[in-house]
């Protein structure tokens, strides 16, 4: 009887890990906060559900233990790739909206470049220039040379 | 199987529990925002879905259950670390 109720606390442990994690889902407003979230439901949650599964039913006691190492090393390394695709998406929107930026700078000073720009100013112009013409650093030199 | 009542009880109220946090975990789905937003919770309502089937395991008494929940796990982390690749790199291989 004290092993079925110390079985169902960790079932009821593993439930709240897994309702948290969904709610900070739901509710956390940036996408990272939202991954460090959903990472307590893969550990904590996922775990107090297999330690209450084993102590309720000690016949799957080493199927329970592979599932849940195999769940312990995968889960960091997939919340891991998640965050390092997303880092790397914004990066990359960042990038581009830097080009547009730049694009547009181009368009609105091409007019008076020569009077009172300063020379490193120019050098900016120029090189925002080159970016958004895909030139790569080789080329560049080879250019001014 | 377990006989004991109080046991049975409580283990199809989790499972009932479980069940219903999946459609939050959907609604994050279809609403997310960016693409790494849609796959996180596709990772989330695969994690539950293997609290969901160790739990059926305990309901139905069988061992059966744990070995499917293993392989969903199996695959789980292969295609959650492949979609993560296209999503930075742009291409899987």
């Amino acid at each position: 009887m004290l092993l079925e109720i110390v079985g169902v606390g960790a079932l009821v442990f593993g439930l709240f890990f897994c309702a948290v994690g969904v709610l900070g889902v739901i509710r956390m407003p940036d996408s990272l906060t939202r991954l460090h979230a959903s990472g307590k439901v893969a550990t904590l949650g996922l775990f107090g559900l297999l330690v209450g599964a084993a102590i309720l039913m000690p016949s799957i006691f080493f199927k329970i233990l592979a599932l849940g190492l195999f769940v312990l090393l995968t889960s960091p390394v997939a919340t891991h790739a998640i965050a390092a695709a997303e880092y790397r998406r914004t990066e990359i929107v960042e990038e581009l909206v830097e080009m547009e930026a730049a694009e547009d700078e181009l368009d609105t000073t091409a007019v008076d470049i020569s009077g009172f720009l300063s020379r490193s100013r120019i050098q900016d112009i120029i090189e925002a220039q080159q970016r958004v013409l895909h030139l790569s650093a080789e080329d560049r030199e080879n250019g001014d040379g | 199987m377990i006989e004991s009542a109080f046991v049975q009880t409580a283990i199809r109220l989790i499972l009932l529990g479980l069940v219903s946090l999946l459609i939050p975990a959907s609604w994050r789905v279809i609403v997310g925002a960016t693409l790494p937003d849609r796959l996180q919770a596709v990772d989330l309502i695969t994690t539950l879905l293997i609290g969901i089937i160790v739990m059926l395991a305990l309901v139905e008494g069988t061992q059966g259950f744990v070995d499917m929940a293993i392989a969903l796990a199996a695959f789980a982390f292969v295609g959650t670390i492949s979609i993560a690749r296209y999503i930075s790199e742009g291409r899987v291989f």
